[in-house]
């Protein structure tokens, strides 16, 4: 709820289960039984993973999605076309459109980059009573995750979600069972947007490409059709335009 | 002149049965749809379509993808008779280009519709992002569209009698359908490079690195395709005999480029070891059958087989074929062949999509009608 007072999102009754135009963050409770067979409810936060090359800021028409040196991932919604690809790229479906308004736009999670800069922590971080959010530099943290699974042995599976998942995301997630029973896309380590990206950077080679080759292929052919008409042995169609 | 005129007012007299009944159940569709699409533009996209964050495109987008595929026509026709120099085809070119523009105007009109922010639709000529294969999909259909306005404009000229600005169309013909080519070749590719972004969702039948190419292939099948009929129907409505070595040849083209797509992409799948997937008979497999069975197998049967490809059913048949191979498969990519990381919610589309979606595109073919009635299609040779 810290959240949406930050980001003067309009307030619900309950806690959110799902993301939406209203709910930049949501709680998912899970029932899961844990590696000792015993029955668990796990709560989990979700929100945008503002990854480390995300997809979005690769898919958007007119570049309102920028990722920060910083980290986060931030939205420009005076740019926004409200084309909604990035909800497609996105593999943690994040990206929410305001489908009530005429003029809709994209909403999401920006991490609180206006508190960052003024050196604050995200609301949701500092919000937390007990410690279950933690913010600070990436390295860091995946550093501190992994002690913590060192030291606190069984109690997790030995998984830090996002220290790999299509290409790292700034959000760390533990666990103690398998990410996918809490709803976690399997993910490879391969960023989203590689083969896009390769292929769109050789945009201007295979433009330049095409078009030499067709020219080139016309001259050849003009000058065999030349040659061919020389000798009279073929007529060449009426109603050519030249 | 003034005889020619007379004629075609008895044409269009005498054509008043089966075609100005089409016509005019076409012309109704498009007067509903623009009361569909201002009500779209009024009350906003929750309340007019069946969209949702957990289906974000629908119809529209598939019929945007699918009618560019089709309007490659244009430059399908344009390439081999301008740049490849096969004269033979002339005929064909003024129809399919004229098509070609309908088709991109059309796509024009539904991605406006579909735009959140449709007010803001220039934004991609202010803010650039390279990487995006939107972006780049928005820049050339803007200055695709510009050329086929110019590659229709001759026979535009030519109803006006201008002779002068022919003349310098005319001479920038090959450099115009140079550009045209050009362009197609990259915004037909780049359609399949959009759903690169989207591994997590199309099913891995569809997904491969190489869609841009298996893209701007059947582009040009669908191209030839659409050839094919918008010619056939030209002729027509020209009182004309569409001419059968133009069609076996379109057709015979038409036929081994299929054979090629085919190629490509039965090899794709063997490469990436999907085979067990295509045979498996389940729902995508049975998509992808119907797809590649429709699409390529059947007509490249029809078009390649000798004997079977001189009958002009054959040629026909082929191209609707295709046309309805091509149909599947850009559904198949936008719809049927996603699924979501996460289970739930389902798209069924709304009345407002379909009733802007067909009125759309019923204008483009009422105004491709009038286009093929009122404008020069068969050039000088006829003409003069």
């Amino acid at each position: 709820l810290a959240c949406g007072e930050c980001n003067g999102l309009p307030l619900k009754g309950a806690v959110p289960d799902t993301l939406d135009r209203s709910a930049y963050t949501c709680l998912q409770v899970h029932e899961v039984i844990a590696a000792d067979k015993s029955p668990k409810t796990l709560y989990v936060k979700r929100q945008c993973m503002h990854c480390v090359h995300p997809a979005c800021v690769s898919a958007c028409t007119v570049g309102a999605l920028r990722k920060t040196p910083e980290g986060p991932v931030v939205y420009d919604a005076d740019k926004c076309i409200g084309c909604r690809y990035c909800q497609y790229a996105c593999p943690f479906e994040v990206p929410t459109y305001d489908w009530k308004d005429p003029f809709g736009l994209i909403h999401k999670c920006q991490l609180c980059v206006s508190r960052l800069s003024e050196g604050q922590g995200p609301a949701c971080v500092e919000a937390c009573p007990n410690g279950a959010l933690r913010f600070g530099r990436r390295d860091a943290l995946l550093a501190q995750a992994h002690g913590q699974i060192v030291s606190n042995a069984g109690r997790y599976v030995d998984h830090v979600y996002g220290e790999n998942e299509a290409g790292g995301t700034s959000m760390l997630y533990l666990s103690p069972v398998p990410f996918d029973q809490l709803g976690f896309p399997v993910l490879g380590d391969e960023p989203i947007p590689h083969y896009a990206e390769t292929i769109m950077k050789g945009t201007p080679i295979i433009a330049v490409t095409v078009a030499s080759a067709i020219t080139g292929i016309h001259w050849f052919l003009k000058r065999r059709e030349q040659k061919l008409s020389t000798a009279p042995v073929r007529n060449s169609d009426a109603g050519a335009e030249e | 002149m003034t005889t020619t005129t007379r004629d075609r007012g008895q044409n269009i007299i005498e054509g008043f049965d089966k075609g100005s009944i089409v016509i005019g159940v076409l012309s109704l569709l498009l007067l509903v749809g623009i009361f569909a699409a201002v009500g779209r533009l009024y009350v906003g996209l929750g309340e007019s379509t069946a969209l949702s964050d957990r289906y974000p495109w629908g119809i529209w987008i598939g019929f945007d993808f699918l009618l560019i595929a089709f309007s490659g026509v244009g430059f399908t026709m344009a390439g081999l008779v301008h740049v490849f120099r096969q004269e033979k085809y002339h005929d064909v070119v003024r129809p399919a280009v004229l098509a070609g523009l309908m088709g991109y105007s059309a796509v024009l009109a539904i991605l406006l519709l579909d735009l959140g922010r449709f007010d803001r639709f220039y934004h991609f000529l202010i803010f650039w992002n390279p990487h995006s294969p939107l972006f780049e999909i928005c820049w050339c259909v803007l200055l695709y569209t510009t050329v086929l306005m110019i590659e229709v404009s001759p026979s535009i000229f030519e109803r006006l009698k201008w002779e002068r600005p022919i003349r310098w169309v005319v001479r920038a013909m090959l450099p115009v359908a140079i550009v045209g080519v050009t362009l197609s070749s990259l915004h037909q590719s780049t359609l399949g490079t959009l759903y690169l972004n989207m591994p997590h969702r199309l099913n891995a039948l569809w997904y491969t690195p190489v869609l841009p190419l298996l893209f701007f292939t059947s582009s040009v099948m669908a191209g030839l395709a659409l050839a094919i009929i918008v010619y056939a129907i030209a002729a027509r409505i020209s009182d004309q005999e569409p001419k059968s070595d133009i069609l076996s040849g379109l057709g015979k083209i038409m036929g081994w480029v299929t054979l090629l797509y085919l190629v490509l992409k039965l090899g794709d799948i063997l490469v990436a070891g999907e085979l067990s997937a295509l045979f498996a008979f389940d729902r995508m497999s049975t998509l992808m059958w119907i797809e590649l069975g429709v699409c390529a197998l059947l007509p490249a049967a029809l078009l390649l087989i000798p004997g079977v490809r001189e009958r002009k059913s054959s040629i026909y048949g082929g191209a609707i074929l295709i046309l309805l191979g091509v149909l599947a498969n850009r559904f198949n990519a936008t719809l049927f062949g996603q699924s979501l990381p996460s289970a739930g919610g389902t798209y069924s589309p709304s009345i407002i999509e379909w009733l802007t979606t067909l009125g759309i595109i019923a204008g483009a073919i009422v105004a491709w009608y009038f286009g093929v009635r009122l404008l020069t299609m068969f050039d000088e040779s006829h003409a003069r």
